[in-house]
């Protein structure tokens, strides 16, 4: 074990690997917001009385559930475009891939967190007058987030890990920057190890933090008393 | 869409396929009991008098949980034959990635499942005259298993999903030869939606049993 560390190539092009951080936040919260919409329908669909929209949302979710992430990259980047005849550049096919399979994710955890608040929660809504939409804003949604929360931040740090696979379709994410910086200074150590230590500090401090404001709404009983 | 299908592609290179399907099965059947038996390890590390030992536990299983699979491997292919001068094959590195990783996740089911027990239960033990290890042995971890069961799916499944990450290291899993595949025959669509139903008929029995057990033990609890 007598290699040399030498991080100075890496730092010289620092720039790059910032730009690339860059890169990947942008379709971490692109992908993140669009996941949610996508999560929110998917769950209303999922939980309709009525079959014809039950089905499909149910196939969506289970579909994207069972399959790998890459598969949707390249599915997204290479097959999609015969489809529509339109070619999706690296950025929308991430996007794409990420959004559809964490809104299918998301749609259970927002499915998971509206059922397990008590049918009593309901009936009480209903018997002083509410609607149910009345209900579900006003009684079960400010109950049921705080339970979601947990699941959802778990989803969101597994979305942002697997933004790494942006960089199988050229898309200039961290990795793919740390992947062109190794190509002209053949550091490959240092290089990843850096892209690694980048990734783990952001998730690190991330995770720190949503379990702050967990504990915090869990002793103020609540978005409700918060 | 005037789009004419042409599985013609996927139906004559289905060995190819079969082959990229038996890849994925390896690695998964080596890298499962494997990342099972290093977990099971480090829980004990978690759990140990030792201070330093639970730090070094606690570390490791936050770096494999806080970085993306991706990299992990990637830094095994890459990066540690400079450190170790081993250079590692395209198959050994991605088992090496993959064990080390879902060994942090199935350390921290053992551990919730461990502590999820009754401290009564240890005390009976002990009572009967078991040392720790027996008591372990033949106490806790019969109970814990089933507890942890559905979690442990779940990681198998999830150890399945990132079998195709060994792709982007040329492992000539079903991923790597649907993308070879797609692009010798310029049939991405047809091939790659191949790749992705067979992904899926391997996954959904897993992910379906997982679903079972956690609704059967839910209302055993209630």
């Amino acid at each position: 074990m007598n290699y040399q560390w030498d991080f100075a190539a890496v730092w010289e092009y620092r720039q790059m690997l910032f730009d690339g951080a860059l890169g990947s936040l942008r379709i971490a919260v692109v992908a993140i917001l669009v996941g949610v919409l996508i999560g929110a329908v998917l769950a209303a669909m999922r939980m309709s009385s009525r079959a014809l929209l039950r089905w499909p949302a149910l196939a969506f979710i289970e579909w994207y559930r069972n399959t790998p992430p890459i598969v949707h990259f390249f599915w997204a980047f290479y097959a999609l475009p015969v489809l529509l005849k339109v070619s999706l550049d690296p950025y929308l096919a991430a996007i794409l891939a990420l959004s559809t399979q964490s809104g299918a994710f998301y749609a259970e955890v927002f499915r998971g967190g509206v059922q397990s608040i008590e049918r009593g929660q309901w009936e009480g809504a209903r018997a002083l007058g509410m609607r149910s939409a009345q209900a579900l804003r006003r009684v079960i949604l400010p109950q049921a987030l705080q339970r979601m929360l947990p699941p959802f931040m778990e989803r969101s740090f597994e979305l942002i890990k697997t933004t790494a696979l942006a960089s199988t379709l050229a898309y200039s994410d961290l990795l793919y920057q740390a992947m062109q910086v190794n190509s002209i200074t053949f550091r490959p150590l240092e290089v990843y190890t850096v892209v690694a230590a980048i990734f783990f500090i952001a998730l690190f401090v991330l995770s720190l933090g949503a379990h702050c404001i967990e504990r915090r709404l869990a002793r103020a009983g609540g978005l409700l008393a918060s | 869409m005037d789009f004419v299908w042409d599985f013609s592609a996927v139906v004559q290179n289905y060995t190819v396929l079969l082959k990229g399907v038996g890849m994925t099965a390896l690695l998964w059947s080596i890298a499962f009991p494997a990342a099972l038996c290093i977990g099971l390890i480090l829980s004990l590390g978690s759990r140990t008098r030792h201070r330093s030992l639970r730090l070094l536990t606690r570390a490791y299983v936050e770096i494999f949980r806080n970085t993306p699979v991706m990299i992990q491997l990637i830094w095994f292919f890459y990066a540690f034959p400079i450190i170790t001068g081993i250079q590692l094959s395209p198959v050994s590195a991605a088992l090496a990635g993959l064990i080390l990783n879902a060994s942090a996740y199935c350390s921290e089911i053992f551990r919730g499942g461990i502590a999820s027990l009754p401290q009564g239960q240890w005390e009976g033990a002990r009572a009967l005259g078991m040392s720790s290890t027996q008591a372990l042995r033949r106490i806790i971890v019969p109970q814990a298993f089933i507890r942890m069961l559905p979690a442990f799916t779940n990681r198998a499944i999830e150890l399945c999903k990132n079998t195709s990450i060994a792709s982007v290291i040329t492992v000539q899993e079903l991923m790597y030869q649907g993308r070879a595949l797609s692009s010798a025959f310029y049939r991405p669509l047809e091939i790659l939606s191949a790749v992705a139903l067979i992904y899926f008929l391997l996954i959904y029995p897993g992910s379906y049993l997982a679903a079972r057990l956690e609704k059967r033990f839910a209302s055993q609890r209630a």
